[in-house]
């Protein structure tokens, strides 16, 4: 394929948005943000204030989500959960991209005998699951919140810079990076100003679908209590507290868990969506 | 063949050399005095004790030379003893190896008896209704966290019907855990087979065998499922992989008595060697699995070995 066949990879936003995955997830993904920006203005009652209500309510009109074990409001302390388990994966992502994306860029830029070393060393991280690396990282570090969140971006790099390294291949072996290469440009300088911003949407792609399996592996660390310590409202955290109710107060195991899943399917849809658009060879499949 | 053989074997030997190598060098992220820290969560120190185990560790020396101590220590078979009743670390762990292993089986048994499936159905009505359906629920297999889905089961099956028990380790109780493993890995398993059928219905030498008069149930079965097959061997080992990933925490959900749950007893513990001899059991099954699943996609597809 010359180069003049492949597909922009530019996105065009209206039109993005009517893919129904794309619309669907950025609709779940709108009113999950808000909840979590608006949490301290919209919480019914202090998330952390017990005998808010009766223990162990069911849901009622006073009490949306029902409470918990110490008669704290499940609805304050969910919307409170969207905070810590967005700003944990919007921290892990950030570091692991910045990180992963650097890795990568090196990599592609490294002559071949030490490029090779290096990408070995990346796929057998990469071949271990993220969730393993980060508990593994954890039980080293320690539990607690900044711990865990630190423990997920590191899990994160292989994969980042996996990615990162196949995308700055491809842009390496065009004739500009060698017209700069030839003009006397320094690497890192290539990378930075040329490779960069040709991958970047690229990246934006790869960085929801991290944001999913950040999300995933907080809630995990936490409902295992090496995360978010309780009683902070992280929604794996609630999920653990709530294990020892669920025969009596199944709703303290319902509500937090389908906030879980919205959110990781808000960004799996998007990363889904964005990826039929840009992927050459769904286009033309669909033709 | 025999080239492949050795270089995929060289590979794996290597890998489990670096997780050695990285167990050996972690324990020194733990903040402060990594002796001090484990016998904290213990509570009855006594002098002996930060002699024994500064000894077998030996934390008197430098960095680098404690770490090739735990290499070679490992190398040996001598994975260290546990700091909470002083037993032997391998033993212990390799007694929970089995039970891990069955759940692992069964959960990847699971798994591609629901995916592959799933993946045909998807293909053959591709762009119709049922493909819709099955990449929806695919798309929302990923999104469920396994061990919420697996309390959710609990709650449903073992609570409200009184199905199966609550928790345990037997026969009866290997249902729910390998369904939750099964249902949250076959997502992958459908996409992928989805994918790779898709590919070959396309091909000539399918529409030959249509145009030759072959029933579509034929063309399917004996043309396109085959080569199918062969993609969906190599996501196994990641499928897999992933698998006991998330097999760690359903062992905690449903009190499994795998590797898993005592490796999360220990961590919450700090019983670092234990912690240590997790990461070095765990990482060498994945990677055996794995490299036995390369060798064997090696074996089916010739093109593979010349890569």
């Amino acid at each position: 394929m010359s180069d003049a066949t492949l597909p922009s990879r530019r996105l065009p936003f209206p039109a993005a948005l009517r893919r129904w995955n794309i619309a669907v997830g950025a609709l779940i993904l709108t009113i999950v943000v808000a909840g979590a920006l608006l949490a301290p203005w919209i919480s019914p009652y202090d998330p952390f204030r017990m005998a808010s209500g009766p223990r162990l309510s069911p849901p009622t009109a006073a009490h949306w989500f029902g409470t918990d074990e110490l008669g704290r409001d499940l609805f304050s302390r969910v919307l409170l959960g969207a905070r810590l388990s967005l700003g944990i994966g919007l921290a892990a992502v950030a570091a692991g991209l910045t990180f992963g994306v650097s890795f990568g860029l090196v990599i592609a830029f490294y002559p071949e005998r030490v490029k090779g070393l290096l990408l070995r060393i990346v796929d057998v991280v990469y071949s271990f699951p993220d969730t393993l690396l980060a508990l593994a990282l954890v039980a080293f570090l320690g539990p607690g919140a900044e711990n865990a969140t630190l423990a997920i971006a590191i899990s994160l790099i292989p994969f980042y810079a996996r990615v990162t390294y196949g995308l700055a291949a491809v842009e390496r072996a065009k004739p500009y990076v060698e017209a700069a290469q030839i003009a006397g440009t320094r690497a890192t300088r290539i990378m930075r100003v040329q490779v960069l911003p040709n991958i970047l949407q690229s990246l934006i792609v790869i960085g929801s679908i991290g944001f999913s399996s950040a999300i995933l592996s907080a809630a995990g660390l936490s409902f295992l209590g090496l995360g978010v310590q309780p009683p902070s409202p992280e929604w794996g955290s609630i999920l653990a507290s709530g294990r020892n109710y669920i025969a009596r107060a199944p709703w303290i195991l319902i509500f937090p868990g389908l906030a879980i899943c919205l959110t990781v399917l808000s960004f799996n849809l998007i990363g889904d969506g964005i990826r039929d658009l840009t992927d050459p060879k769904g286009r033309q499949r669909r033709i | 063949m025999l080239t492949f053989v050795a270089r995929r074997l060289l590979t794996a030997a290597i890998t489990i050399l670096v997780v050695v190598f990285l167990a050996g060098v972690l324990i020194h992220l733990v903040p402060g005095d990594p002796i001090t820290a484990m016998l904290a969560q213990s509570g009855n120190a006594s002098a002996a004790d930060i002699a024994r185990l500064t000894g077998q560790y030996g934390l008197d020396k430098p960095v680098w030379q404690q770490t090739l101590l735990y290499v070679s220590n490992v190398l040996q078979g001598d994975l260290g003893t546990t700091i909470r009743g002083n037993e032997p670390v391998a033993p212990l762990l390799l007694g929970r190896l089995p039970n891990t292993i069955i759940l692992a089986v069964a959960g990847l048994g699971t798994a591609l008896a629901l995916g592959i499936p799933m993946g045909v159905i998807a293909a053959v009505n591709r762009g119709r209704a049922a493909d819709f359906a099955v990449m929806l629920i695919a798309i929302l297999g990923v999104s469920i966290p396994g061990f919420w889905m697996g309390l959710t089961f609990i709650q449903f099956f073992s609570l409200h019907l009184g199905w199966f028990p609550v928790a345990g380790t037997s026969a009866r109780n290997i249902v729910l855990p390998a369904l939750t493993l099964g249902i949250v890995h076959s997502a992958l398993v459908a996409r992928m087979t989805r994918s790779a059928l898709i590919d070959i219905l396309n091909e000539d030498y399918i529409r030959t065998a249509r145009a030759r008069g072959l029933r579509e149930r034929e063309v399917l079965m004996v043309h396109a499922m085959r080569p199918a097959m062969i993609s969906v061997v190599t996501v196994v080992g990641l499928v897999f992989a992933h698998l006991l990933g998330g097999q760690v925490i359903t062992e905690n959900v449903f009190s499994w008595n795998g590797i898993g749950r005592l490796a999360i007893q220990a961590m919450l513990q700090r019983d670092y060697p234990l912690v240590q001899g997790f990461m070095v059991i765990f990482a060498t099954s994945i990677v055996l699995v794995t490299t036995a699943l390369d060798l064997l996609y090696g074996l089916l597809d010739p093109r593979v070995r010349r890569r």
